[in-house]
């Protein structure tokens, strides 16, 4: 927080939140104020006038002789002055009483009305009566207003004070509200530009505490966990990449500079030329073969999906395969357990592809006299196809890695095969929501999809044959709806 | 001599395919953008077009394609695209080509499959027999025999030759009778269409009798007349 200036504070939408409601209270508090200090002064107001009416009217009961004596007492009684009471003859001259002077005009009688006499140094707010006796004189009742003056402004003094506090109070938590906000936020940007700058590995700074911003931080750093899990494969994948490339590119390069050095004769430079093509064009396979998957990972597009018929699909993949099985002394064996037509939606090239990955890599790891089998069947409602083989099988803590990018099981280094053929199965696979799993067969190694829960079955009529060629879409006989 | 036309906006790239379609025998022109592409395959006659999927400006790839067809210009259309994505394919074919390859490709690939196109286009396939030198395939019974003797064939053999012989004399690539037999569209990176036709070559050539199937080396195989 050392870096926190006070413009920034006063940016934060906490300190705007705090002084928003600091208004809100301040403008409640003046209305409820306002009312109270209208409500005392009416009844201090009521209050007085009862009181002149009250005097008033005894006065007016009394005998003349005994209110002249009363009158006379007055500056004795009331020596301040402070609840006049004085006599005035018709023209409003004083007669006797308080030392009082009538204002001019003269007030209508019989109501109540305020007025100032002077009293020692100052000019005092007076509020009085005046009622014509029987004789014709004026009598006045008055009294001294400045006492209740007193209390209301002593009830506007605390009230002001006390909204000082208040705004005081309000402004400093407003202030550290922001601050804390202030802090808070100076905090997570910190974090952010250092993963910005590439240290992956940081997090969010959380209080510890619970709160919907705790929440949230949470939820951002678990997002940067996968972001970076995801990344570090990433990593890994590039530098396998470049590993595996550099060797061919390393053949391709030294083949060429030993022609150029040689002064080769023509048929000796037509083979290097020969040998270079065939380096580029698997090194351009291998790239394909990235981009595909790469493709496929990234592919929710389905545009190719069609329904597939699953036994036609292991007959065909079986049919393809089931020579390179012979010259290799393997048997290939295609076993449908299905009774009828499994249809699903896919791609039948690229499930082709991968059932085809799956099959040639059990043919290349079974010795001769082994068996490879290739299985439809159907566990509930679920569909499964299963290669499985009686080769060296996969290690359990290599299963996974297999799928990877250029993984080959250590011992088969020396086997041909770019190592992308089951992560290219594992794309497939995720694209068709098929659930991958990798068995020991013991002996040998077992993979199985299966095809999602509910989904198979979904056999339409007219679809049992499903079209694997492209004439649906060219031809001029739409075998498929 | 047949006429392509190659509407390709990379000229370096323009200029390769055009030396691999000219050393193959074909005539060739290059467009360089949509517009000029479109210009030329209305107003000229060509006897196939290759088409870059991505071109610069307003009119790519399949905008050409689509309005070629709706103007009903019927001359086949390779589509070459760098973009290799399942439907990608799907797509180019829907909007009207009649043939799909991914950058990069093999010149080998591209004549192939050019020399198919055009043919296609050219000769209805009506016949009922095909005959090649003294190889003989009757295609309503599918019986095939070489110089009077019969060959036992797979039905799977049996398409691979058909393929091979509705196209004799001519290079037809790995990725093509993989597409054309088998129905399924990708490279299959493996030798298992050498071991099919090596099956096919051995029933064909029993008893030392001259080879028809030759291998084109590292890109597929022709059929021709033995000597």
């Amino acid at each position: 927080m050392s870096s926190v200036r006070l413009s920034d504070i006063l940016r934060t939408t906490s300190f705007r939140l705090a002084l928003l409601f600091l208004g809100l209270f301040g403008a409640a508090s003046l209305i409820v104020f306002g009312f109270m200090y209208l409500q005392i002064a009416r009844y201090a107001s009521h209050g007085m006038d009862n009181w002149l009416h009250t005097e008033l009217a005894s006065r007016t009961e009394t005998h003349s002789s005994e209110r002249m004596r009363q009158l006379n007492a007055r500056p004795v009684t009331d020596p301040e002055g402070r609840r006049p009471i004085a006599l005035f003859d018709a023209e409003g001259r004083w007669v006797a009483g308080s030392q009082a002077t009538l204002p001019s005009p003269m007030p209508p009688l019989d109501q109540p009305f305020e007025f100032v006499q002077q009293r020692g140094d100052e000019i005092a707010p007076f509020r009085g009566l005046l009622h014509r006796l029987g004789s014709g004189d004026i009598l006045l009742v008055a009294r001294d207003m400045r006492d209740i003056r007193h209390i209301t402004e002593l009830l506007v003094k605390a009230m002001g004070s006390g909204a000082l506090v208040v705004l005081a109070l309000g402004l400093t938590g407003a202030m550290l509200t922001g601050a804390v906000a202030l802090g808070r936020i100076d905090g997570v940007t910190r974090a952010i530009e250092r993963i910005v700058n590439g240290h992956l590995s940081e997090r969010l700074p959380t209080d510890g505490r619970g709160g919907d911003v705790n929440r949230l931080i949470h939820v951002v750093n678990r997002m940067l966990d996968e972001i970076e899990q995801v990344m570090s494969e990433v990593k890994g994948v590039t530098e396998n990449i470049a590993h595996d490339l550099r060797t061919p590119l390393t053949r391709l390069l030294a083949g060429l500079e030993r022609v150029r050095r040689r002064d080769a004769t023509a048929e000796e430079a037509a083979d290097a030329i020969d040998e270079a093509i065939v380096e580029t064009k698997d090194l351009l396979a291998t790239f394909n073969a990235l981009l595909r998957i790469a493709e496929i990972e990234a592919g929710a597009r389905r545009a190719g999906f069609k329904t597939i018929d699953l036994i036609t699909l292991a007959s065909d993949v079986g049919d393809f395969y089931e020579p390179m099985a012979e010259r290799k002394g393997v048997t290939l064996a295609v076993d449908n357990e299905l009774a009828d037509a499994a249809s699903l939606s896919g791609d039948p090239s690229l499930l082709f592809e991968a059932i085809g990955n799956l099959v040639d890599n059990a043919i290349k790891f079974t010795p001769a006299g082994g068996r490879v089998s290739l299985r439809a069947f159907r566990r509930g409602d679920r569909l499964g196809i299963e290669v499985s083989d009686t080769g060296r099988g996969i290690p359990e803590g290599e299963r996974d890695s297999v799928l990877r990018r250029f993984h080959r099981v250590d011992k088969s280094r020396g086997a041909p095969g770019s190592g992308l053929g089951l992560s290219l199965v594992a794309a497939v696979a995720k694209l068709h929501s098929f659930d991958l799993v990798i068995e020991d067969a013991g002996p040998g190694c077992r993979v199985i999809l299966w095809y999602p829960d509910g989904a198979a079955g979904a056999n339409s009529p007219g679809s049992q044959r499903p079209v694997l060629s492209d004439e649906a879409l060219t031809g001029p006989q739409p075998r498929l709806a | 001599m047949a006429r392509v036309l190659v509407i390709e906006d990379d000229r370096r790239t323009a200029a390769e395919i055009a030396a691999a379609l000219g050393d193959h025998g074909f005539d060739v022109e290059c467009a360089y953008n949509g517009r000029d592409g479109l210009l030329r395959a209305t107003a000229e006659k060509y006897d196939a077009i290759v088409l870059d999927r991505m071109l610069p400006g307003d009119l790519d790839g399949l905008g050409v394609l689509a309005t070629l067809r709706t103007i009903r210009t019927e001359t086949p259309v390779l589509i070459l695209s760098a973009l290799s994505a399942v439907d990608e394919r799907v797509r180019g074919l829907r909007a009207g080509g009649d043939d799909y390859l991914t950058k990069p490709f093999e010149s080998v690939e591209l004549t192939a499959r050019l020399d198919v196109l055009i043919r296609r286009h050219a000769v209805p396939q009506r016949e009922t027999t095909l005959r090649i030198g003294d190889l003989n395939v009757d295609l309503l019974t599918r019986e095939v025999r070489r110089g009077g003797r019969a060959v036992e064939l797979l039905p799977r053999e049996y398409r691979l030759l058909e393929y091979l012989m509705r196209h004799a004399g001519r290079v037809v690539t790995r990725t093509m009778l993989f597409e054309e037999v088998w129905g399924y569209h990708y490279d299959p990176q493996t030798n298992v269409i050498d071991v099919h036709v090596g099956r096919l070559r051995r029933k064909l050539e029993e008893d030392g009798l001259p080879q028809m199937i030759h291998t084109v080396r590292g890109s597929g195989y022709v059929l021709r007349a033995a000597e």
